[in-house]
Formats: C-alpha cells, sequence, structure tokens
C-alpha cells in the first residue's frame, strides 16, 4: 500500500506517493526521475548514493524513503544554479577531480555537507568525512585538492 | 616567443567534466527505454556439478513475468572475446563450472518480480567434485571440469640459447611468486540493455571498452549481418580492463528480448560483480635470471601457472603477453618461457590493466632487488646498467623507438632521496622498480590489425564534429582527441565537438585497451585534422595571396607565419566551402606502423612503441603488527609527449592506487570455491585516507610515431607498484613478501621466522 510522503527536493515542494518498502534512493532516481544520484553498491559501502538530508550527508540507499518525511533533500541537480556551478563543482571540473564520473555526484554531495557545516576543514577533515565515498579512477589526490581549495577560499573570506 | 603548441600540453578540463559535475550525465541504469522490461539471472549454488533437469514453468505462471530463458535457447553457444577458444555457454547446458555460472535467465516488469521467479525455477544437480587449485588441476587423475581436459593451453617459447647462458652465468637466481585475483570494483556493475525490435535490427546499450570489436562478436554470435547491430556505449562508470569482451548477460537479454519482443535491462548487482564479474588472473611465477658478478643479465628463464578459472576470456592471451612481457623489460639477451593455463571451479578472470604483466613485473622486479642484494650493488644500478633504450632490439625482437627509462630511474630515486634512505635502520624503507609496457596496443587481438578511423567535419561556423569509434570511458580520451584535433586545426576545444560510443554514427576502431588510445586514435585525429587544414590553406593562400607553406592555423584563423595580422578567420574560409556547396571534412585511418613479427612463430608480439616508468615509495612497517604504511610516493612516466598534464597526472595517481591496492590489501578470497568478500567492506581498495602523498613526474621521450610524440600512460602507472612497495618493505624490515597481495600477517609471520 502506497503512502504519502511530503519532502521538500532541491528547494521545491513534493508530495509524492510511495510503498514503504522504497528506500530513498530508488524515490529519488525513479519516482523524482533525479538519476544523477547513483546506485552503486546497494549496501551503504561505496557513497556513490550520497545525498543531503536536513544538512547532513546520507547514503540514500540505506535510508527508507519514508523517513525523509517532512526533511529537506538536496541531491546533486540543486546544487547549480542558473547555469552558474556551485564552487564544489567548479573546483571538481577545473581541477581535474573526475574521470569516470560516477562517484562525482555523491563526491560532491558529501563535500558539500561537510564545508556547510564546517567550512575551514583541516585535510584531514576532508579525508575524514570523505572516508565513505569510494572512487576507482582518480586515486582521491584530485578530489582532496577540488574540496581543499573550495575551503581554504572560504577561509580568505 | 610563440609557443610551439597552442592546446595540448596544456591541463584542459575534461570535455565531459560539466555534465558529469552537475549529475546530467547518463549512465545505463539512468536510461528509461520505452517497454523496458527488467531482468534477473539464476545462478548456480555450487562450484561443479551436473544439471538434470530445469523446469521454469512455476516462474513463468509468475504474474508480471514476460519470459524465461535457459540453455536450451542458447544451446550449442559458445561464448569468448578470441573466438576460436570460446567455451562459455551463455546459459548452462548441463554442466555447471562455477559458483555464480548462467543457468536461466527471467524478464519481468520490475527487478522484484524478475528475482521472485527466479526461486520458481526449479533445477535438479548432481554436485561433482570440484578443483580449485591450478596445481591440483593439474595433477593426473584431477577432477576434469572441460572435456578436454584442464589445461587450456601449453605455451612454450624460446629466444636465444638459455642453457648456455646459463653456464656462463656467475650468479643464478631462483625465486616463486605468486599473485592474487584482483577486481576491477568499478564503482557501477556491468550491465546492458538490449532491444531486438520487430524489423529484426538489433541495438545494444552497455558499458563496454570496445564498442566496433564488441559488435562484431555479437553479430558472430547471434549470425546477423553487421549492419543490423548497433552498440551505444553509454557513460560508464569505469572499466580498466573489466569490460573488453562480451558478458553472457547480453546474450541472455538478447533471447529475453527475442522472446518477448521488449528492450530488456540487466544490470549486475555489486554482489554479482563481486562473486561473478572477470578478474585479473592469479599466477604462480617461476622465475630464474643468471647474471655476470657485474650485475650483467644474461638469461631469464619463467615458467607461469595461471589460473584459468571455470572458462576461457583473455587468459590465455594474456599468458602468451607475459610471455612477450618478461622478455623486454631490461635487456635480456636469452629467454626461455613456459607457461600453462589450467582451469578451475571458480569464477574465469579478464582483462585488467596491465595484462599480465602486473604479475610478472612483481616477479621481475623483486628479484632485481634480490639480485642487487647478492651482488653488493645499488639496486638502483643495477637497474641503469640493464636499462632498456632507444634502438633497442631485444631477444625476441622488440623494437624500441624511444626510450625515457634511465631518467625515470634517475628522477624518482632523487625525489624519494634514495641515497639517505636506503638501506636505514627505523623500520622505514625505499624501494623502485619499473616498467616497460605497450604504449599504442597490440595487433593480432582483433585481426591482423592495431587501427583506429577518425571522421572529422567542419561545420559552416568553423567549429568541428569529430566522429571515432574510441570509447571513453573516464581515462580522457575523448578530452585529449579534441586538443589534438584543436592543436591541428588552429581551433579551441570547446570548437570540437567529439561523438564516440555509436556504431551507428563512428567509424571503425578497435577501442580502448593496451593504452592506445593517444597513440593510435590520436595518430587518425591528427591525419584526419591535417586533411582539413590543408584545404584551409590553400583557400587561405589565394585569399592572401601567400604561399601554402608560409600559413599556419592558429588562434581560429590562418595567417602567414611571423605576420599574425595577415589572416583570414577560419570561420570565414568555412562559409566560403559551404556556399560553394561543399563541406569540409576529413578522414584518418591510422594502423600502426608495425610490420616486423616479433616471433614468427606465434605471429604475436607487434607493438608499435612502448612505455616506461618507474615508481619509487617510502614506507614504514611496525614491527609489532606487521602494518605498512605508505609515506611516500614517487611515479615517473615516460608518456612520449604529455598532451594533458592534468588529465595524465589523473592517470598515474589512480593507476598508482590501484596498485597500491594490488600490493598491500587487494584480492578475492575463495574456500572451495565460495567468494568470502563480495564487497567493498570485506574487499578493500584503498580509501581517502589510505592516500599517501604522492608526486608525478613526466618524462617525454618524444616517440617518433606518435602524435606530438606521445604514448599511451592508462595502463603502465600500476604495473610497477607492487614491486616498489615489495622492495621497500624488504629495506624496512628485511622480509622478502614473494605473494600478493603482502598482508600484516605474512610480514608480521616472516619478521617472527627471521627473528
Amino acid at each position: 500500500m502506497k503512502r504519502e510522503l511530503e519532502l521538500k527536493v532541491n528547494g521545491e515542494d513534493y508530495t509524492l506517493e510511495v510503498e514503504p518498502h522504497r528506500t530513498l534512493l530508488e524515490v529519488v532516481r525513479n519516482d523524482l526521475g533525479l538519476t544523477g544520484t547513483k546506485l552503486g553498491c546497494g549496501g551503504g559501502e561505496c557513497g556513490a548514493c550520497t545525498v543531503i538530508l536536513d544538512g547532513k550527508a546520507v547514503k540514500s540507499c540505506l535510508m527508507l524513503a519514508l523517513d525523509a518525511k517532512g526533511k529537506e533533500l538536496w541531491t546533486i541537480e540543486g546544487l547549480a544554479k542558473g547555469g552558474d556551478l556551485h564552487p564544489l563543482q567548479r573546483a571538481f571540473v577545473q581541477q581535474g577531480a573526475i574521470q569516470c564520473g560516477f562517484c562525482t555526484p555523491g563526491m560532491i554531495m558529501a563535500s558539500k555537507a561537510l564545508l556547510d557545516e564546517n567550512p575551514r576543514p583541516t585535510e584531514q577533515d576532508i579525508k575524514d568525512a570523505l572516508a565513505g565515498n569510494l572512487c576507482r579512477c582518480t586515486g582521491y589526490v584530485k578530489i582532496l585538492d577540488a574540496v581543499s581549495t573550495v575551503a581554504s577560499e572560504e577561509r580568505k573570506r | 616567443m610563440v609557443e610551439e603548441y597552442s592546446v595540448i600540453g596544456k591541463s584542459q578540463p575534461r570535455i565531459d567534466a560539466m555534465e558529469k559535475a552537475t549529475g546530467t550525465a547518463k549512465y545505463l541504469g539512468d536510461l528509461k527505454i520505452p517497454g523496458m522490461l527488467f531482468g534477473k539471472i539464476l545462478r548456480s549454488p555450487y562450484a561443479h556439478a551436473k544439471i538434470l533437469k530445469v523446469d521454469t514453468s512455476r516462474a513463468e505462471r509468475l504474474r508480471g513475468v514476460r519470459g524465461v530463458v535457459t540453455g536450451r535457447d542458447t544451446k550449442g553457444m559458445r561464448l569468448c572475446v578470441i573466438p576460436h577458444l570460446a567455451n562459455k555457454p551463455p546459459l548452462a547446458e548441463d554442466r555447471v563450472r562455477f559458483i555464480g555460472d548462467e543457468i536461466a535467465g527471467v524478464a519481468a516488469d520490475s527487478e522484484e518480480i524478475a528475482e521472485e521467479a527466479l526461486d520458481l525455477i526449479e533445477v535438479e544437480y548432481e554436485e561433482l567434485p570440484g578443483v580449485f587449485d591450478s596445481f591440483e588441476a593439474l595433477k593426473p587423475g584431477a577432477v576434469k571440469i572441460h572435456e578436454e581436459g584442464n589445461v587450456a593451453i601449453h605455451i612454450s617459447r624460446n629466444y636465444g640459447d638459455v642453457e648456455k647462458a646459463f653456464r656462463e652465468s656467475d650468479h643464478i637466481f631462483e625465486d616463486r611468486f605468486e599473485t592474487q585475483a584482483q577486481l576491477h570494483c568499478c564503482l557501477e556493475p556491468h550491465g546492458s540493455i538490449v532491444h531486438l525490435d520487430q524489423s529484426g535490427n538489433l541495438t545494444v546499450w552497455i558499458t563496454t571498452q570496445i564498442p566496433h570489436p564488441y559488435r562484431k562478436m555479437v553479430a558472430d554470435v547471434l549470425g546477423m549481418p553487421l549492419n543490423k547491430v548497433r552498440v551505444i556505449k553509454v557513460y560508464m562508470g569505469g572499466g580498466f580492463g573489466g569490460r573488453f569482451e562480451m558478458d553472457p548477460i547480453e546474450i541472455i537479454s538478447y533471447f529475453l528480448s527475442k522472446k518477448t519482443g521488449r528492450p530488456i535491462r540487466i544490470i549486475n548487482t555489486q554482489d554479482e560483480q563481486f562473486t561473478t564479474g572477470r578478474t585479473r588472473y592469479p599466477m604462480v611465477i617461476d622465475i630464474k635470471t643468471g647474471v655476470k658478478k657485474d650485475g650483467t643479465i644474461l638469461a631469464r628463464d619463467v615458467k607461469v601457472v595461471t589460473d584459468n578459472g571455470a572458462y576461457n576470456s583473455h587468459g590465455i592471451t594474456i599468458t602468451m603477453g607475459v610471455g612477450t612481457k618478461c622478455t623486454y623489460l631490461w635487456s635480456v639477451p636469452n629467454m626461455r618461457y613456459q607457461a600453462d593455463v589450467v582451469f578451475t571451479n571458480k569464477v574465469y578472470g579478464g582483462a585488467f590493466r596491465g595484462y599480465g604483466n602486473p604479475q610478472i613485473t612483481f616477479a621481475i622486479e623483486s628479484q632485481m632487488d634480490m639480485i642487487a642484494e647478492k651482488l653488493g650493488m645499488d639496486a638502483k644500478d643495477l637497474c641503469l646498467k640493464n636499462a632498456n633504450y632507444e634502438g633497442q632490439s631485444t631477444c625476441m625482437g622488440h623494437k624500441v623507438t624511444s626510450c625515457g627509462l634511465k631518467d625515470c630511474i634517475e628522477k624518482v630515486v632523487e625525489a624519494i632521496g634514495w641515497k639517505e634512505k636506503r638501506r636505514k635502520p627505523e623500520n622505514r624503507g625505499v624501494g623502485i622498480a619499473s616498467v616497460m609496457h605497450t604504449g599504442g596496443g597490440v595487433r593480432l587481438l582483433f585481426g591482423d590489425c592495431n587501427l583506429s578511423d577518425v571522421f572529422i567535419k567542419m561545420n559552416n561556423d568553423g567549429t568541428i564534429d569529430l566522429a571515432s569509434g574510441m570509447a571513453e570511458l573516464g581515462q580522457g580520451s575523448d578530452t585529449a582527441l579534441a586538443q589534438i584535433a584543436a592543436e591541428e586545426l588552429g581551433l579551441r576545444v570547446e570548437d570540437v565537438n567529439v561523438i564516440t560510443g555509436d556504431t551507428s554514427t563512428t567509424p571503425q576502431c578497435l577501442g580502448a585497451w593496451g593504452s592506445r588510445e593517444i597513440f593510435i586514435a590520436g595518430n587518425a585525429t591528427k591525419m584526419a585534422a591535417e586533411e582539413i587544414k590543408r584545404k584551409l590553406i590553400e583557400e587561405a593562400s589565394k585569399i592572401l595571396e601567400a604561399r601554402v607553406d608560409d600559413l599556419v592555423a592558429r588562434d581560429r584563423k590562418i595567417y602567414v607565419r611571423g605576420n599574425p595580422e595577415k589572416s583570414v578567420p577560419i570561420t570565414q574560409i568555412a562559409t566560403i566551402w559551404y556556399n560553394r556547396g561543399n563541406i569540409l571534412a576529413g578522414r584518418g585511418c591510422y594502423d600502426d606502423p608495425t610490420t616486423y613479427i616479433p616471433d614468427s612463430k606465434t605471429g604475436y608480439g607487434g607493438v608499435p612503441t612502448y612505455a616506461f616508468g618507474t615508481h619509487a615509495v617510502e614506507v614504514e612497517v611496525d614491527r609489532n603488527t606487521g602494518r605498512v604504511k605508505v609515506l611516500n610516493f614517487i611515479a615517473a612516466h615516460d608518456l612520449g609527449k604529455v598532451i594533458n598534464p592534468m588529465l595524465a597526472e589523473g592517470q598515474i595517481e589512480g593507476s598508482a592506487l590501484q596498485g597500491l591496492g594490488y600490493a598491500l590489501s587487494e584480492g578475492l578470497i575463495w574456500e572451495e570455491g565460495i567468494v568470502l568478500n563480495p564487497n567493498f567492506q570485506d574487499y578493500r581498495i584503498f580509501y581517502i585516507n589510505d592516500v599517501p602523498p604522492m608526486k608525478s613526474i613526466m618524462v617525454e621521450s618524444v616517440d617518433p610515431d606518435g602524435p606530438y610524440g606521445a604514448k599511451g600512460l592508462g595502463e603502465p602507472g600500476l604495473v610497477p607498484t607492487a614491486g616498489a612497495i615489495a622492495n621497500a618493505i624488504y629495506d624496512a624490515v628485511g622480509v622478502r613478501i614473494k605473494s600478493l597481495p603482502i598482508t600484516s600477517e605474512k610480514i608480521l609471520r616472516a619478521i617472527k621466522e627471521k627473528e
């Protein structure tokens, strides 16, 4: 039996009808059509499904959609404003932090959750925040550089 | 002073980065084809069993199930990337040979229904004893996995006079090394959407590194003409060699589509990928090397046993490739190679970044370190003494056209602080290891060629569309091709629209493997662009009343060399051509220039150029726990000429981290054919927290045949890593670990034994 799910997605209000066993990831991808959020492992190990829920990075494959009721959800699609990339997106693009791109949305969302909470993280803070996001292509070096760049720009402000 | 190049050699962001950073790039799982059904595969729970009966009737009656296929539908079909070695039935007929072997496919309205239906399929098995170790499988009287026996192939090669060379050697070293089954661990598991429509046209949306050869494989297996088969490579979440063949999934999907008339989507779960996807081949390597007192290598004798797993994939060609690779790193005048590729009741291996080279190089480079110690030489001096060089002809007949190996060695030892740190106490150590690998693919894998075809058309505003059959899988080939075309035509990267991946809109290319993208497709791109440039310059010479030889293409203009004001915009020439009712187009079809066959008996080994590299690592080993901490990592690579420094660095860093995983933590663990670590928690790839300080050094040897001198880089970056780590661990605590991965347990045990 489907149940009603009200939530805010990328700044807009939605009312959905979802089955109680659906994960947040399934609803984001299939019901909302926001396929930027990826299904990697389905078991909370890889972080490709990371979204931001009420300001916290969550692995959407591990959470039931109905548990997001009344909350504010941000996905990768909500970051760029009218063609202007979010500073993290810009840094990932310009600093070579993207290869195959499959981990990128989750990586950027996890980084955003970190910077929203702690705009001036140390390198170790960044590593800790991204320790649950796997990347098999880049060796993480340029991902770390990209997030550090945005953090240090923030520090200069 | 005007720079020589305006586009190449610059750190240009990837041309697909925006799409990927914003989440708009569509990967396989993001596609919705109207009418699409969802498929699931029933797999064997037994490592070795006879199938007595498969009854699908209950599954077929389940509401929402639209089609079921079994071995009866695919009877007689055999799959393999090398067609004459095919022995893998898409669906089992009367026998299963590993846990996960495909038995039936179900297509339903949803994945849940398909999964439910799998439980309703009744299979009667008669369990057979399994064989899980290559040496067990080689024993007389071992359980036969295939009717022909357990040896897929025996390989034997001989170059020079090995016995004589051993007699002349002052020292002979004999060691055994063992390597494990590493997994690609693409974050996106393998899958496809397959649709055979009512008019008999087949479309396959797939994560493949080889759209055109893949299309040929599908067409041949299904008995279809090529023009009826369209392969569309979508954005894919990593490849690393894992998507370098046809998978049973696609053929199962084809028969489900044939039955239902609808598109069929099957995507592996990550658990299926871990337990049934391709792996790097585990090998046991016996290596015997004869050297003179002064360190000159006289002979190498190598015996390899490859664990092929249950079926043929790349196992035979990779093991043949190891036979080539072990002849050429360092100057080895005499060489013997013998290998057996052996079936076991485990998941079968496949291609993986390096194609056998990480295995053999771990053995060669570990032993080089041991040789140096015994001779009382500095390991770096032993390497420099035997280093490959430009103009070299190897014992097998390979010609080295460009070589920056000595530079690589010298630069990494300088950067790691070799002199200060080597052979010092304190549980810290440094080690080096090198690589020689093809920098441009190889002939004979898909026909007697190594080609790529590129079409470029110039639009009437001076921008261009570039069509290539190459496959972008994250390595950056689309961007590199755009840079090469832009450089040649005097355009900017944003003026280039790169079209790759769709066999209906792109010309023939053998795809992304063997580090061949830059060298082969790059050359083809340059040729295609040159053809257009010639036409632009001819036209401009009339307008500017200048000699053709004096004109250059740069900054979106054709201008007189040394006098940029005397110019005509490229867009103007494009418009002139267009208004004449003509289109500026160019085609480049590049086949590598290797016309010699190094080994006339096997015909194998035609490689157009070689890439080189050296890794130096510093580690700290905890004597109480055996834990290894990588303190510093320097990777120098000879890539001919850098097309895009940022992307090249990305290749080096990414492959080096895979190499560290290969060296220290990764590997499938089996018990009686059951994979015990089928997930990212138990199969440990490196996390961001594990990344050591890394430095990449680019050595530009400028290859005479490479585009602007460039050669491949994609694979070499993980080949030497394990050897460097093993050597550094030895330098730190004096224990030599000869099997991968070098876990804390192995180190601790060795330390205890030594004490």
